[in-house]
C-alpha cells in the first residue's frame, strides 16, 4: 500500500490509495499457514491426555466428530468475513448483529480465549524448554525446574513478556521460517508415529493395544459428559483450521485457493492427527500405571512422557518442535487480543487507553502488553491454584471457544436472518450450518460448565468444592459480565449503539449503494 | 525541485527530523517528503484468531491523523508531501521511497535511547546507514531550528574518499553562498607522532584547492584531542551548523556505512550530520554553466527545478 497526502500550502488533501499488493500466497503456502496456525505438535501434546482422560480409546472418533462443529461455524465465519471484510471478527460481528451487549461479551470470549491459550503455549513452551536443556546437557535434573512453582512461574512471565515485546515492535514471523517450523512438525510427528508402532511391531511397547474398530466409533463414549467434555478439547486441536477460509485478498485466487487450502489443511491435520493418536494408544494404552497414556502424570504433556521411550537420543527433535511451535505461536497469538482490545477500546467499548496505536512500530502498544499481563497472570492464578494447570487451562480453554465461536455462529445466523432464505445456499451456508455448529457449541459449552462444577472434574483441581475448570471458565465469563457493567457506568456511548452501529445484512448492503 | 525524504513518525525523533529538513530545505526551493513506513504485514505471521481486520481502518485513520499534524509542523514557506509506505523494514521503505522520488536526501531524528549523548543510532537509523543510496542526515536529539543552515564543515580524513565528500560539501556550501570549514581530527594519543603536521600538510593542499572553488569563505582547522570526542568538544560550533563526512572505505560503492571515526564524532557532535556514501553524485543535471555540470552536487540545484 502506498497512499499520499498531496497538499499546497497547509491544507492536507484525501488520502488517495494505490498499487494495493496482489495476492501471493498459494496452495502450498495457505496449507503451511493453516498447519502453522493449529500448531499440531502443541496441540498434541496438550490435547491428547486430556482427551484420553474423558473419552480413552475413542480418542480418534472423538477426534474426528469434533471437527464437525467446527466446520459448520466456519462456514458461517466465511460469509461474514466476505459481507464484512473491513470490520473485524467476533467483537465487530456479534455488535452488528445482536447489539453492543452481546457484542461486548463475544470480543470478551475471544480475548479470554486468547489470553489462556497464550498462557497455556508459554507454559507448554517452557516445560519443553527445561527438557530440552536436560537432553542437551545430558543432566535429567534440568527437566524437573519445570516442577519447581516459583521459577516456572518466572520463566513463564519471562517468555510471555519476550513474545509480547516482539509482537509490541510489530515483528513477524517470516514465509521461509513459516515453511521450515511446518515441515519440522510434520517430520517429527510422523517420526514419533513410525517409531511408536516399530516398537509395537517389535513387541518393545509398553503396553501394546491392537488397533479396533470401535475406536472410530464416536457412540462407545460411556457418557454425553465425556462425549461434551471430548468435543470441547477437540475443538481446541482444529483451532486454527479455518484461518485460510477467511483469507481472500491475500491469495492468488481467491475464488478457489481458500477452499482448497481449508480442505488440503484438514486432510493433513486428520491425518497427523489419526496417525499420533493411534500410535499413542497403540504403543502406551490407556492404562493409568507407568507409559500409559491414562496415568494422570503423563496427561499434562504426554510426548514429554512419551518422546524419550518412543524416539530414543532423537526425542530431542520432539521438544525442540513442540517448543518452537508453540513459541511461535505464543508470539503471533499476541497480535489477536490486542487488536480485538484496540478495536474495542477505539469504539469506547473499553477505556480509551487500549485504543492507543505506538507512533514508533504502528501496533497496539497499551493493548499488547494489557494481553501479556492478562495472560501471565491467568497462568500464575491457575498454576498456584493447581497442579494440574496445563491440564485445567486447556480445559477452560475448550469452554472459551465454544464460547465465543458458538456467540459469533449464531451472529451469523441473525445477521443475514433477512437473506437466510432467499436461495438453497444462503439456507445452508447462512442459516443451516452456523445455527447448527453455533447451537452444538453452546450446548458443549454449558454441557462441560454444568459438570465442571464437580470438583473431580479433569485433572481434580477445586476450590471450595467446586470444580477448578468451572472457577477458571465461568469465572472469567463473569468478569467479562462485571466489567461490561463498569464499562457502561464510565462511558455508556458505545452501549448506547453510538459508536458501532447495529445492522443487518440487507440494509447494510442497500446503505452502500 | 530538490526534495527531501523525512522518515517521519510522530515521535520527538520524527518531529526533530521534519525540522532538520525544513532547515535544509530552505531558500533552496527544497520540498519535504514526509514518510511513514509501515511493516508488510504478511498472511505467513501466522497470527489467529484472525485479527480485527477493522484494525486496518483504525490504523489508517490514525496514521492520516499523524501526517496531518506532521504536515503542519513543516513552515507554510516549504512544500510538503506526505506519504504511507509498506515496506518489510523501516529502513527498506524510505530508501525506496527516496529513490522513487529522487530524493536528495534522506532526513531522520536520532533514537531515543541514549541518555548521555545527542546521537544514538537507532535501528533505523543504523539499517539506513548500512544500506542507503543518498546521503542521510541525522538530526540530534531535542533538534529544534528551522532556520536555514548557517554554516557547513566537513569532516575530512586523509583517505581516499575524502575527495569525493569534499566536492559534496563544496557544492553545498557555494550555491547556499555559506562559509565552508574543513575539519581534520587528529587524536594526540596517536602513536605516529607526525600525524598532526601531516594533517596540516593535506589540510594546506586541500585548502588551495577549495578556495579556488570558494574564494574567501573556506576555512581549515586540523582539531587535536585525546579523543575524536574531545576533538569535536573543543570546536565551536554554529547553531545552524551542518556536518558533513564520508561513509566508510569499506562500504560498498555507493552505499553508506558510518566508519569508527564518523561513530565517534557522531557521538559528541551538537550539530545534525550528513552522511555522504562514498562516490556519491547526484544525477548530472542540465545546465548552462559548464563550471556547474563539473562539480557533484548535493543540496541545491537550479536545473533541476524545471523537471
Amino acid at each position: 500500500m502506498t497512499s499520499t497526502i498531496e497538499r499546497a500550502g497547509k491544507a492536507p488533501g484525501g488520502l488517495s490509495r494505490k498499487g494495493l499488493k496482489s495476492g501471493s500466497v498459494g496452495l502450498l503456502g495457505a496449507v503451511v499457514i493453516g498447519v502453522s496456525c493449529i500448531a499440531p505438535a502443541y496441540t498434541l501434546t496438550g490435547a491428547l491426555g486430556p482427551t484420553i482422560a474423558e473419552v480413552g480409546v475413542h480418542l480418534p472418533a472423538i477426534f474426528l466428530v469434533g471437527f464437525i462443529p467446527m466446520l459448520l461455524v466456519a462456514l458461517g465465519y466465511r460469509e461474514l468475513n466476505n459481507a464484512m471484510p473491513d470490520s473485524g471478527t467476533s467483537f465487530t460481528w456479534a455488535t452488528r448483529a445482536f447489539g453492543p451487549w452481546m457484542g461486548w461479551m463475544g470480543g470478551w470470549g475471544l480475548i479470554a480465549a486468547t489470553v489462556i491459550v497464550l498462557s497455556n503455549l508459554a507454559a507448554v513452551a517452557v516445560d519443553f524448554f527445561y527438557l530440552m536443556l536436560a537432553q542437551v546437557t545430558g543432566n535429567e535434573a534440568l527437566a524437573d525446574l519445570t516442577n519447581n512453582l516459583p521459577l516456572n512461574i518466572a520463566t513463564t512471565w519471562v517468555f510471555i513478556g519476550l513474545a509480547c515485546w516482539i509482537s509490541y515492535r510489530g515483528m513477524e514471523t517470516t514465509k521461509t521460517f513459516q515453511y521450515v517450523l511446518v515441515a519440522f512438525q510434520v517430520v517429527v510427528l510422523i517420526w514419533f508415529a513410525v517409531a511408536a508402532f516399530g516398537h509395537v511391531a517389535g513387541g518393545t511397547a509398553f503396553n501394546a493395544l491392537e488397533i479396533s474398530a470401535d475406536w472410530f466409533n464416536p457412540f462407545g463414549v460411556e457418557s454425553f459428559s465425556a462425549f461434551a467434555a471430548g468435543i470441547s478439547l477437540s475443538i481446541f486441536i482444529f483451532w486454527g483450521w479455518d484461518v485460510t477460509l477467511t483469507m481472500n485478498e491475500e491469495t492468488k485466487n481467491p475464488e478457489k485457493t481458500p477452499g482448497r487450502a481449508a480442505t488440503a489443511t484438514i486432510l493433513v491435520i486428520v491425518v497427523i492427527y489419526m496417525t499420533v493418536a493411534l500410535a499413542v494408544l497403540a504403543y502406551a494404552g490407556v492404562g493409568t500405571e507407568g507409559l500409559g497414556a491414562g496415568n494422570p502424570e503423563n496427561q499434562e504433556s504426554i510426548f514429554a512422557a512419551l518422546a524419550g521411550p518412543i524416539m530414543g537420543p532423537f526425542a530431542i527433535l520432539m521438544s525442540l518442535a513442540v517448543l518452537s511451535s508453540s513459541a511461535a505461536s505464543l508470539q503471533s497469538t499476541f497480535v489477536s487480543p490486542a487488536r480485538t482490545m484496540l478495536a474495542m477500546g477505539h469504539y469506547k467499548a473499553l477505556p480509551a487507553g487500549y485504543g492507543k496505536i505506538s507512533p514508533r512500530f504502528k501496533s497496539p502498544s497499551y493493548a499488547t502488553v494489557a494481553a501479556a499481563i492478562a495472560a501471565g497472570g491467568f497462568y500464575t492464578v491457575t498454576r498456584v491454584l493447581s497442579e494440574n494447570a496445563l491440564w485445567d487451562t486447556i480445559t477452560a480453554l475448550g469452554m472459551m471457544i465454544c464460547f465465543y465461536y458458538g456467540v459469533t455462529a449464531l451472529a451469523c445466523v441473525w445477521y443475514f436472518r433477512a437473506e437466510a432464505f432467499t436461495s438453497l445456499r444462503n439456507l445452508g451456508l447462512k442459516f443451516a450450518a452456523p445455527l447448527l455448529g453455533g447451537i452444538i457449541l453452546l450446548v458443549m459449552f454449558v454441557q462441560t460448565a454444568v459438570d465442571s462444577l464437580d470438583p473431580d472434574y479433569g485433572s481434580g483441581s477445586s476450590i471450595g468444592g467446586v470444580g477448578l475448570v468451572f472457577v477458571l471458565g465461568c469465572g472469567v465469563i463473569l468478569l467479562g459480565a462485571v466489567l461490561m457493567v463498569l464499562m457502561y457506568r464510565r462511558n455508556p456511548e458505545f452501549f448506547r449503539g453510538a459508536t458501532l452501529r447495529r445492522g443487518v445484512a440487507a440494509e447494510d448492503l442497500a446503505d452502500r449503494y | 525541485m530538490r526534495r527531501y525524504v523525512v522518515a517521519y513518525t510522530a515521535t520527538d525523533s520524527g518531529r526533530e527530523a521534519i525540522n532538520l529538513a525544513t532547515a535544509l530545505a530552505r531558500r533552496q526551493g527544497g520540498s519535504l517528503d514526509l514518510v511513514m513506513v509501515l511493516a508488510e504485514s504478511s498472511p505467513y505471521s501466522g497470527a489467529y484468531p484472525r485479527p480485527e481486520s477493522g484494525y486496518d481502518a483504525i490504523l489508517s485513520d490514525q496514521i492520516q491523523e499523524w501526517l496531518a499534524e506532521g504536515l503542519s509542523l513543516v513552515p507554510d514557506d516549504v512544500t510538503a508531501r506526505a506519504h504511507v509506505r509498506r515496506a518489510e523494514s523501516n529502513a527498506e521503505g524510505l530508501i525506496a521511497a527516496a529513490e522513487e522520488f529522487d530524493a536528495a536526501l534522506i532526513v531522520i531524528g536520532a533514537g531515543r535511547s541514549s541518555v548521555f549523548r545527542r546521537f544514538s543510532v537507532g535501528t533505523v537509523a543504523s539499517g539506513l546507514l548500512h544500506a542507503s543510496t543518498v546521503p542521510v542526515a541525522l538530526a540530534p536529539r531535542g533538534y529544534r531550528r528551522t532556520e536555514p543552515v548557517t554554516r557547513i564543515t566537513v569532516g575530512l580524513g586523509n583517505r581516499a574518499g575524502a575527495d569525493d565528500v569534499l566536492h559534496v560539501a563544496l557544492d553545498a556550501a557555494r550555491r547556499r553562498g555559506l562559509a565552508l570549514r574543513l575539519l581534520s581530527l587528529v587524536t594526540l594519543d596517536s602513536s605516529d607522532l607526525d600525524a598532526v603536521s601531516r594533517a596540516e600538510t593535506q589540510m594546506k593542499e586541500r585548502l588551495a584547492q577549495a578556495e579556488t572553488m570558494l574564494a574567501g569563505r573556506v576555512t581549515a582547522h586540523v582539531a587535536q584531542g585525546r579523543s575524536i570526542e574531545d576533538a569535536i568538544d573543543a570546536l565551536e560550533w554554529d547553531d545552524g551548523e551542518v556536518m558533513l563526512i564520508g561513509s566508510s572505505r569499506l562500504a560498498p560503492h555507493s552505499r553508506l556505512f558510518l566508519g569508527a571515526t564518523a561513530s565517534k564524532v557522531l557521538r559528541a557532535l551538537p550539530v545534525p550530520m550528513v552522511v555522504v556514501p562514498r562516490g556519491y553524485r547526484s544525477s548530472p543535471l542540465p545546465t548552462d554553466n559548464p563550471e556547474l555540470s563539473e562539480a557533484p552536487e548535493l543540496f541545491d540545484d537550479d536545473g533541476h527545478q524545471e523537471a
